[in-house]
């Protein structure tokens, strides 16, 4: 594992399904045989995308939802550039929690592109209620980069959230600068000393 | 049924006589382990004393003591006290939203009284209750404890009874088939109600566990403060996903014998495997200043742990980093980074650990412990290094071949190898390095076996089972484990013959030792056999149990 260009972080309350969403996008995978285990602290995935005839490597950390680890997921938002807040439609208080995420981030990170993401889109094309009303996401999300309904288990949607990050941060010119700068000095560091990398 | 300790005296004799004390198989000057047994404090948590309750502070904070040892800046870094999981203060005192359960099942008295006749409770071998010291359910192994607030009551009812009438502890209560003991912890009172054969220490020793897996996901500062600051508190607020670590362990404990003898099982390994993954780590690590331990584990054995010169780590909290990774499989998916908090090592802060497999193809799993809660990337890059490393000397093939019991390994079955026909089944301790070995290392299916057949409930049966494994042989073990380490007239040796089979239990300075014998054994026989058995382990110790302690 090398250097990271942007870092993503993924926020939310518990079993809105956060791993589930990281672990479709990069293994490509739902396993629906898995009974719900809740994320210990935080997991860290890699994965390279591309975007603008440009290699981008993404780093994305994986916060757990418990309330336990609360003051603990404020060291992840730190240096996110993007910054995606999952809520579940068929679950009201997924949606009460949001408007505190979005507070939390951004006493710690002002400039954070910010993305709502409703997940479980397969349950609520089945069978499931809706709980959280689209006119109420639809203001909401009007202040923010994007909001995208995906699902999991199917990945309707999933490999589309990831692009449009990547591609809005490709497209941001001062992220990008300093993108280029790091990587730069990375490059320097390594050859000085190969046995640490940041990110 | 002849037990008597006293008809083994004489041949103990003869048995040391023997073997001398000089044959300590495994035994080793310098342990990764800390062997300090805890037989004793279990038993004294069984004594009365007023006094010395509720004064749960651990002495010095050993988490501190490292920080500053290498010069961590606290300005910089933040001290432990900010790393606190709850920092803000008003968030306890504003959680009254889901606090309320006790009044509303007030309503419900008659459906209270039918749930305890549920199904999901009657007939169980053995309940285990948790709740804060207030009586508000906080963990019930079976069924909802939130439709045991009712229950709840009634213990902290008996509790505070004969605390404040009698001034005085309740331990236990004991029916015609049934063991009811209470362990009172800091904020929380836990209770077992078993009918098992375990015995009344036994039982403290797992409650004792669970209150440790509590302190390891909230540390005994942040417990203590929040029921300082809210005396009514919902603990499950913080403890939501921790259930399952609860559930899991105290399945765990039922089957694996090292919670019996308070020690660790390790990964049989060739000697040179095992010095090349211990080369690997500490070549890898020996930079990294803040890493107090680097531990490999694979199927709930110890494969190589290296540490910070001058720490050990304690048996108890090596089975719950056991637990940890056995029970969550996200670790399998992604690395992780886990607060995580080592109530023997220090229970009032949290190591932060970099928790990961190998690599798809390799089950065992690598934590880096740190007092350095920024350190995430570096100890990644040092596990890529690490699995490279064991990748090219060939080390994942031993650990494979040791998990997967290939056959033409020595340890996959000792028995066969050994060849005393008449042994099925024996367990040994290792006392100095408090390391275990049986004749039936634990094989991956089988744990699976355990726990499916566990999920289904957990209800009494009388099943026939026909061929027996540790986990069966933990059951008969139990009785003669408490009678050896009985602090008041603990037994040396015991040897127990009936038409089932013959048991033979063997404490020395050294060592302890468990036999299952085919029924209607001789004493000299048995005797003879076990000599050969310790000259056996003793032959293969290299392989069996880790005989160094490397530091970084």
């Amino acid at each position: 594992m090398s250097r990271c260009d942007f870092k993503i972080v993924l926020l939310g309350s518990e079993h809105v399904g956060k791993t589930s969403l990281v672990l479709r996008f990069v293994n490509c995978r739902f396993n629906s045989g898995t009974p719900y285990q809740n994320t210990i602290g935080a997991a860290f995935c890699a994965k390279t995308m591309h975007s603008n005839g440009k290699d981008l490597n993404i780093g994305i950390w994986d916060t757990a939802g418990s309330e336990r680890y609360e003051a603990m997921t404020r060291m992840y938002y730190r240096g996110a550039h993007a910054a995606i807040i999952c809520y579940d439609p068929c679950c009201a208080s997924s949606w009460a929690r949001l408007r505190h995420w979005l507070a939390e981030l951004r006493t710690v990170e002002e400039d954070c592109k910010v993305y709502l993401c409703g997940t479980k889109k397969d349950l609520l094309d089945t069978n499931s209620t809706r709980e959280v009303p689209e006119d109420i996401i639809a203001t909401y999300s009007q202040g923010l980069n994007g909001h995208y309904l995906t699902s999991s288990k199917t990945g309707e949607n999933v490999e589309e959230l990831f692009q449009k990050i990547v591609d809005d941060c490709v497209a941001d010119r001062d992220l990008m600068q300093k993108v280029e700068e790091s990587r730069v000095q990375l490059a320097k560091e390594q050859e000085k000393d190969k046995s640490y990398c940041l990110c | 049924m002849a037990s008597t300790s006293k008809d083994g005296v004489p041949d103990g004799d003869k048995v040391a006589g023997n073997l001398g004390d000089d044959l300590e198989p495994g035994a080793c000057s310098d342990s990764i382990l800390n062997p300090e047994d805890t037989f004793e404090e279990f038993a004294s948590e069984l004594t009365p004393n007023l006094q010395e309750r509720n004064i749960l502070t651990a002495k010095s904070s050993t988490i501190s003591e490292i920080q500053s040892e290498i010069g961590e800046c606290s300005q910089l870094h933040g001290t432990k006290s900010s790393d606190n999981l709850q920092s803000k203060d008003e968030s306890i005192s504003a959680s009254t939203s889901s606090s309320n359960l006790l009044e509303q099942n007030g309503d419900e008295a008659d459906d209270k009284d039918d749930y305890l006749r549920s199904p999901e409770l009657v007939n169980k071998e053995k309940h285990v209750f948790i709740l804060s010291s207030a009586g508000k359910p906080i963990y019930s192994r079976y069924g909802n404890e939130d439709k045991l607030a009712g229950l709840c009551g009634v213990i902290q009812a008996l509790v505070s009874v004969v605390e404040e009438q009698n001034q005085d502890i309740l331990r236990s209560i004991s029916t015609k088939d049934c063991k009811v003991v209470f362990l009172m912890k800091g904020p929380l009172i836990l209770v077992a109600v078993s009918k098992s054969n375990e015995s009344e220490t036994q039982l403290v020793m797992q409650l004792t566990y669970a209150f440790n897996q509590i302190v390891s996901v909230l540390t005994l500062t942040q417990l203590n403060r929040i029921f300082e600051q809210r005396r009514n508190y919902d603990l499950r607020r913080l403890l939501s996903g921790a259930e399952r670590l609860i559930d899991h362990l105290l399945i765990f404990m039922e089957k694996d014998p090292a919670f019996l003898l308070g020690a660790v099982r390790c990964l049989p390994l060739p000697e040179k495997s095992r010095e090349n993954i211990t080369n690997a780590i500490t070549s890898t690590c020996n930079k990294i200043r803040d890493l107090v331990f680097a531990i490999l584990i694979a199927g709930n054995q110890l494969i190589t742990l290296v540490r910070m010169k001058k720490y050990t780590l304690h048996p108890s909290d090596i089975h719950l980093l056991f637990n940890l990774v056995r029970s969550s499989e996200s670790f399998k998916t992604a690395e992780s980074w886990t607060p995580i908090c080592l109530p023997k090592f220090d229970a009032t802060g949290f190591l932060h650990g970099h928790v990961s497999y190998i690599s798809e193809d390799c089950q065992a799993c690598l934590l880096l412990l740190t007092v350095q809660r920024d350190a995430f990337f570096p100890l990644s890059q040092a596990k890529h290094t690490i699995a490279d490393k064991l990748r090219r000397s060939n080390c994942l093939v031993a650990i494979n071949d040791a998990l997967n019991r290939n056959k033409e390994l020595p340890t996959t079955n000792p028995l066969k190898h050994i060849g005393i026909p008449e042994i099925r089944h024996f367990m040994y301790k290792c006392k100095s390095t408090a390391q275990l070995f049986t004749s039936d290392p634990i094989c991956l299916d089988k744990l699976q076996d355990y726990r499916l057949r566990h999920k289904e409930g957990g209800d009494i049966t009388e099943k026939k089972i026909t061929k027996l494994s540790d986990i069966e042989h933990v059951r008969k073990y139990r009785k003669f484990c408490s009678q050896i380490h009985c602090t008041s007239t603990p037994a040396k040796l015991i040897f127990r013959s009936n038409s089932d089979d013959t048991i033979l239990a063997w404490i020395t300075n050294g060592f302890e030792l468990y036999v299952t014998f085919d029924a209607l054994m001789e004493k000299d026989q048995a005797i003879r056999a076990i000599d050969r058995l310790l000259h056996w382990i003793k032959r293969e110790e290299e392989r069996i149990f880790i005989m160094n302690a490397p530091t970084f």
